[in-house]
């Protein structure tokens, strides 16, 4: 059965650890392992380092064992799609892009209202049999 | 200081200087490179007096490297000041500014860091036994203690400070502004220009942290095979991960 968890907070840095915190509790929900949960809260904290910490933020999760749903937003789109749109570049770089692609299944960007986006991403946990 | 000191001292100092409008006159990248590693010395000095407040000393040195970093690169030639005094507030400040951000984690209890100290060594020898990484279940298991105390002693370690280098000159305490892939994508993405990556940033970056960022996001290789190839924690890789993409990502602001 799934899961639906809903947060809503303040986009300052001084609550990434508050973040942190509850992404890890879902994970641990999800049964993920240490590294898949590290690679979620990893994604979600870059995400919301490009918001510029202005504002507010609502973050639902919906939880199944071994998969997580993250969607979050919505958000202005010019700041974050700026930089989800980077593209790889050369070998050497390193784009917001290439790191969601490396710590999460998959991602996406959804036009909300008011020209706002809203970014979906899944993971998956490691199995752990 | 003898005769030969001060004379030794005053060629150092030419040379900084030398190397410095190499850097800003000319855009020299390596004499840059040469003043980090000539004031590195100064930097770890500065390190070790904070040491033994909770935190590793190479990584106070990391965050005073980043106050280096700043003060060379916003350096005024036309000031009459040698670079290690003018660095010595940038380094001491962000060292400063680094522990004043950790503020929550530092007052944790006793007890969840010392969980925390635990963990490490555990998340290896689980991921060894295992054959998979752990999940929060099993670490907790394997300690004695509570899923939440596991989840909250991991934010104790993995609390850090988005490292800044738009710091002002004057670097005081407060002052101090501071592969392929396995997923998939939309469409979505493809829409709009490109713009400048993290790239950049990814000079001003220990050496080491440039080899775990490559391994982690070019090579794609999970944390466990690099925290092997590193000789580190998979804790510590994770914790230098997340460090190294704050300071990048504050760099370009």
């Amino acid at each position: 059965m799934t899961d639906r968890v809903e947060i809503e907070a303040p986009l300052d840095s001084a609550y990434q650890g508050v973040i942190r915190l509850i992404v890890g509790g879902i994970a641990e929900q999800a049964a993920f392992g240490f590294e898949a949960m590290d690679d979620l809260q990893l994604a979600i904290e870059r995400l919301l380092a490009e918001t510029g910490g202005d504002g507010r933020v609502q973050i639902s999760f919906e939880v199944d064992d071994g998969h997580v749903r993250t969607r979050i937003g919505p958000l202005r789109e010019q700041r974050l799609a700026d930089a989800l749109q980077q593209s790889d570049g050369e070998t050497g770089t390193l784009s917001l892009r290439r790191i969601l692609s490396t710590v999460v299944d998959s991602y996406g960007v959804e036009e909300a209202e008011d020209g706002q986006i809203v970014i979906r991403m899944e993971k998956l946990g490691t199995p752990l049999s | 200081m003898t005769v030969e000191g001060r004379a030794a001292r005053a060629a150092q100092q030419a040379e900084d200087r030398e190397l410095m409008r190499r850097y800003h006159e000319l855009g020299d990248t390596s004499a840059r490179e040469k003043l980090i590693a000539r004031h590195l010395p100064l930097v770890r000095s500065l390190a070790r007096r904070y040491a033994g407040r909770g935190e590793q000393l190479e990584d106070i040195e990391q965050v005073g490297a980043i106050g280096l970093i700043k003060a060379i690169d916003r350096f005024d030639l036309e000031r009459e000041v040698s670079i290690a005094t003018y660095a010595t507030p940038n380094v001491v400040g962000e060292i400063k500014r680094h522990f004043r951000d950790k503020g929550w984690a530092i007052r944790v209890p006793r007890s969840l860091q010392e969980l925390n100290a635990k963990m490490s060594g555990a998340i290896d020898e689980l991921t060894a036994q295992l054959g998979h990484s752990p999940s929060v279940a099993e670490i907790a298991k394997s300690l004695g203690t509570t899923n939440e105390e596991v989840l909250e002693a991991m934010e104790v370690g993995t609390a850090y400070t988005a490292l800044s280098l738009d710091a002002g000159p004057g670097g005081d305490d407060d002052g101090g502004e501071p592969m392929d892939t396995i997923g998939t994508e939309d469409a979505e993405f493809d829409r709009s220009e490109d713009r400048a990556t993290l790239g950049p940033a990814l000079d001003h970056l220990p050496e080491r942290e440039r080899e775990i960022l490559r391994m982690r996001f070019e090579e794609g290789l999970p944390q466990t095979q690099i925290a092997e190839r590193v000789g580190l924690s998979q804790m510590h890789v994770s914790r230098l991960i997340r460090r190294s993409l704050a300071a990048m990502r504050a760099e370009l602001e």
